[in-house]
């Protein structure tokens, strides 16, 4: 239990770190947004998820620690992103829509 | 049907965030207040080369339990010591919201701030978070004395949600008599708090409740109310501030 909790404690931070990898990396606000929410969001379940299975005092609130992060962190970001397309916030030219 | 599950679901929420802390952290146990920092460093005696020699032979004071039993020592600090600091602190930002509805009042700008269409992925989800940010602001000024946090910080967080049903648009307007009232008197509570004290014990703003079990929800003798005051009144007076930036009908 503790281990499988240090395992996805693990995974939670590599994608942590990807996340801030893709704020530095990325070309313009509208993908440094994407990069920011799904990363830190997934990156965020995975500690929580992780710190309640190592600690199972602690399990039923990091279940609802998770259930907020997945009800805000999406809303926040896309009301930031649409935020700055209404402000005519311009995407660099590699950003395109597919 | 639909508010009762809500109320269910609100009062769960706030029963499984004032028990879960005791049983999960075990405060009580734990972290002895002989233990604390704070404790340590006041009693600390100065009659000997060995600062760690026995802190009972320095009294501070006579008072034995100086922090209240309240397991946050910075709370205990900010409403314990120096709590008449905190009751100047609530008065500077009274005095700053009276000078931004000044302001506005003397520009005469009453016109409502025009925002955009309201989002709608925004306007649907205020719905579902209005309450639980405001249990969550109602719960990091409540456990101001355990956890971190306080009267300032959880006020913050509710005026965040008066943002917050602006943003939202649904043509909300914050209940301004009802924001000065609560405003008034709760500042008014917490300097009657400090009469009290006064009458009780010789000194203003001084703890004349017990101070109960360390970690326990009902402990820390006056710091709790205190706070409590202390956050319904940032609340009224930041949620003012907004709906002044925010204008009117």
């Amino acid at each position: 239990m503790h281990t499988a909790g240090q395992i996805f404690i693990l995974i939670g931070t590599f994608f942590m770190f990807l996340g801030g990898l893709g704020v530095f990396r990325m070309p313009d606000v509208y993908n440094r947004l994407q990069a920011g929410t799904k990363a830190t969001t997934l990156g965020f379940m995975s500690i929580a998820l992780g710190v309640g299975l190592s600690q199972p005092q602690w399990l039923l609130k990091a279940l609802v620690l998770i259930a907020f992060i997945a009800f805000t962190n999406p809303v926040s970001s896309s009301v930031l992103a649409r935020a700055a397309m209404k402000r005519g916030i311009p995407a660099r030219k590699v950003t395109r829509h597919d | 049907m639909k508010k009762v599950i809500a109320l269910l679901l609100f009062l769960g929420l706030l029963f499984f965030l004032g028990t879960g802390l005791e049983q999960g952290l075990k405060l009580g146990d734990r972290n002895t207040l002989a233990g604390k920092a704070g404790e340590a460093y006041l009693k600390r005696t100065v009659n000997s080369a060995d600062p760690s020699a026995s802190p009972s032979q320095v009294e501070y004071g006579s008072e034995t339990d100086i922090e209240e039993n309240a397991a946050n020592t910075l709370t205990a600090v900010v409403v314990g010591y120096r709590s008449f600091d905190t009751l100047g602190e609530v008065t500077v930002l009274f005095l700053a919201a009276t000078g931004v509805m000044a302001l506005f009042f003397a520009s005469g700008k009453k016109k409502r701030l025009a925002l955009a269409k309201p989002n709608f992925i925004l306007s649907v989800s205020s719905g579902f978070l209005l309450p639980l940010i405001i249990l969550f602001g109602a719960y990091v000024f409540t456990h101001g004395h355990l956890t971190p946090g306080g009267g300032f910080q959880g006020g913050t967080i509710i005026a965040a949600a008066v943002l917050l049903l602006y943003m939202a648009g649904n043509a909300y307007k914050a209940p301004a008599t009802g924001l000065k009232v609560l405003e008034g008197f709760s500042g008014a509570g917490y300097l009657l708090i400090g009469l009290a004290g006064l009458l009780l014990t010789g000194f203003f703003l001084n703890n004349f409740l017990p101070s109960g079990k360390m970690g326990a929800l009902f402990s820390a003798g006056v710091i709790p109310v205190v706070y409590i005051l202390i956050g319904l009144k940032v609340s009224a007076e930041l949620s003012g501030i907004v709906s002044d930036y925010m204008g009117e009908d």
